[in-house]
């Protein structure tokens, strides 16, 4: 038996595809989602603690001496600390957010930035971490820089040395490009912007829901992610930032939760996470990407990371057989996520979606994908069709999904 | 994907009319909305072809409210305009609205601007740097008009096209 066919059996063992798709409501027959990169589904259990928040201790957190409040609250604060260690942070350095992109502004927003400084980006990065350091160059004065890929996706360790020296504030990278799938270097270029006495920042919107992170194994200062991604709900993010960075960021927003003490003509923050949580929270939503850490963790991380992989193995055999189709991103599965952007040529992306939608039910990205720099300067491409896959795909969807792209080739282009 | 042109692949292509149908895709499209047992056709009904081979294609969701919207999916078309047109009511909810198949017979291949596809069930249609998607339970997505008024003159365009191609 082939080698990859084993490990495909062996990781269907690991992680009962079938079971987990049943736990997902939104799964009706007849429906392929791969579209997660974008937006993940959310499994029952998820749903379930959310309207337990509604239904049984509806109430604000941090303020109620009632029982229900306080129930509430140790709920809110027990998603917190199963968030954190999801992540390897500890409780009191994630600040419960939005989403990435709230947390990323926190960061431009908060790091007492000069003229002068420079901040490191790369070309993959998604506008929500591009566009924050094009206001802070605007407004400050700040030297941006941009890394470059070559075409797949790689870069080259050196390009980064040649960018990052005793200005350098903060290098800001995502560790999963949302468009090529391609993995950054995130530890390596970590280190190299400490030797020179900056921060990190890693946008972990496309890692954190499919592999596991450990934000000091990787050694960043700051970690941004969001909860619709990885099973969640929408409207739930966070952002890890190093304790002993804390009193230096300012928070993106003050007033009712953030402060210590508060006269006339002072106030003072408090310390820990709360100082950037101003206003009532997420409530429900925050309880229910507890949740959905805990189911993550029930099926386990490495579980989910080899099924995609199974996943990835079998797209990269299949999408290259597909009439005149440009695949972006790195040629071998193993050196991607399960994230896969292409076009057909002849045909724009958003008819190739419409297709593959009306054809075969098949729920895809298409268009620019939120990264305008990397299409224009990078791809060379108004857009692209943008597939991603999870823990509920199946090795039969990843073939209908290149059967329809298949006959859409064929008859449409 | 079992699409009605596998089911159609499997037919005699015939047109012959003894089963009371003016053509083979006909008789397809009321045997897969249970209206003709399939032995009322004499290919199957002799034996000379194997009524087990034919399956039918899931029917075709219709909202059957027909009406025009007006989307935006994403900023890479933020300057322009795109529209979506129901056109299929309750009557087509069997058969769908627009037969690709007769459309790819009638035109397949001989307007440039046009493409048939009847294993998918969709046409598309370039026209002046809009891209007109018409699928066969009587959807038309228009993308890339420049405003309503002109989505509205495509919209009428690519109906005429696709006129001979309605159930």
């Amino acid at each position: 038996m082939r080698l990859d066919l084993l490990v495909d059996l062996w990781g269907a063992y690991m992680l009962d595809v079938d079971a987990v798709r049943k736990d997902f409501p939104s799964l009706k027959e007849g429906r392929v989602y791969l579209d997660s990169a974008a937006s993940s589904l959310t499994p029952d259990p998820v749903i379930r603690k959310m309207v337990d928040y509604y239904s049984d201790y509806r109430a604000n957190v941090g303020r109620g001496i009632y029982g229900i409040s306080r129930r509430a609250t140790d709920e809110f604060e027990a998603a917190r600390e199963k968030i954190a260690a999801f992540i390897g942070a500890g409780r009191d350095e994630l600040i419960l957010l939005r989403n990435s992109s709230e947390a990323l502004n926190l960061i431009a927003s908060g790091v007492q930035f000069r003229r002068g400084d420079s901040v490191v980006i790369t070309i993959q990065e998604h506008h929500s971490n591009f566009v924050v350091w094009q206001r802070v160059k605007e407004r400050l004065g700040i030297d941006l820089k941009i890394v470059k890929s070559d075409r797949q996706g790689i870069f080259n360790l050196s390009d980064f040395e040649d960018a990052i020296d005793g200005k350098t504030k903060l290098v800001s990278l995502a560790h999963i490009s949302n468009v090529l799938g391609v993995k950054l270097p995130v530890k390596e270029v970590a280190k190299l912007a400490h030797d020179q006495g900056s921060l990190v920042a890693i946008d972990g919107a496309q890692s954190a829901p499919h592999t596991s992170v450990n934000v000091k194994d990787l050694g960043c200062d700051f970690f941004a992610f969001s909860g619709h991604k990885m099973c969640g709900p929408t409207g739930a993010g966070a952002l890890f930032i190093r304790g002993d960075l804390q009193e230096h960021v300012e928070p993106l927003c003050v007033g009712g939760g953030t402060i210590e003490d508060v006269g006339i003509d002072y106030y003072r923050l408090r310390r820990g996470p709360y100082r950037y949580e101003a206003g009532t929270p997420a409530i429900a939503e925050s309880i229910g990407l507890g949740a959905a850490v805990d189911y993550l963790r029930s099926i386990g991380m490495q579980n989910i990371s080899e099924h995609e992989q199974a996943l990835t193995r079998r797209m990269m055999e299949r999408l290259p057989e597909v009439p005149g189709i440009i695949l972006y991103g790195p040629p071998n599965a193993s050196d991607r996520a399960g994230i896969f952007s292409f076009n057909i040529k002849g045909l724009n992306s958003h008819d190739v979606a419409l297709a593959l939608d009306s054809a075969a039910g098949i729920m895809v990205r298409s268009g620019h994908h939120c990264a305008l720099p990397l299409m224009k300067d990078l791809l060379a491409a108004e857009g692209s069709v943008r597939a991603s896959v999870y823990l509920y795909n199946t090795l039969s969807e990843v073939d209908l999904f290149a059967d329809a792209l298949t006959e859409i080739a064929k008859t449409m282009a | 994907m079992h699409s009605i042109v596998d089911a159609y692949s499997r037919f005699p292509k015939a047109d012959c009319g003894y089963c009371g149908n003016p053509s083979c895709i006909t008789a397809l499209r009321r045997h897969c909305s249970g209206e003709m047992p399939l032995d009322q056709c004499i290919f199957f009904r002799t034996g000379a072809l194997d009524p087990q081979s034919i399956r039918c294609p899931p029917a075709t969701e219709s909202s059957g409210v027909p009406g025009i919207s007006y989307i935006n999916p994403c900023p890479s078309d933020a300057h322009a305009v795109t529209v979506e047109v129901s056109l299929a009511s309750g009557e087509h909810a069997k058969h769908g609205y627009y037969d690709m198949v007769t459309l790819d017979r009638i035109l397949g291949g001989h307007v440039p601007s046009l493409k048939v596809s009847p294993s998918l069930g969709m046409a598309r249609i370039e026209l002046e740097g809009r891209s007109i998607m018409a699928f066969g339970e009587g959807r038309i997505l228009i993308r890339r008009a420049l405003d309503e008024e002109d989505a509205l003159l495509q919209l009428s365009r690519a109906m005429r096209q696709l006129w001979a191609a309605v159930n």
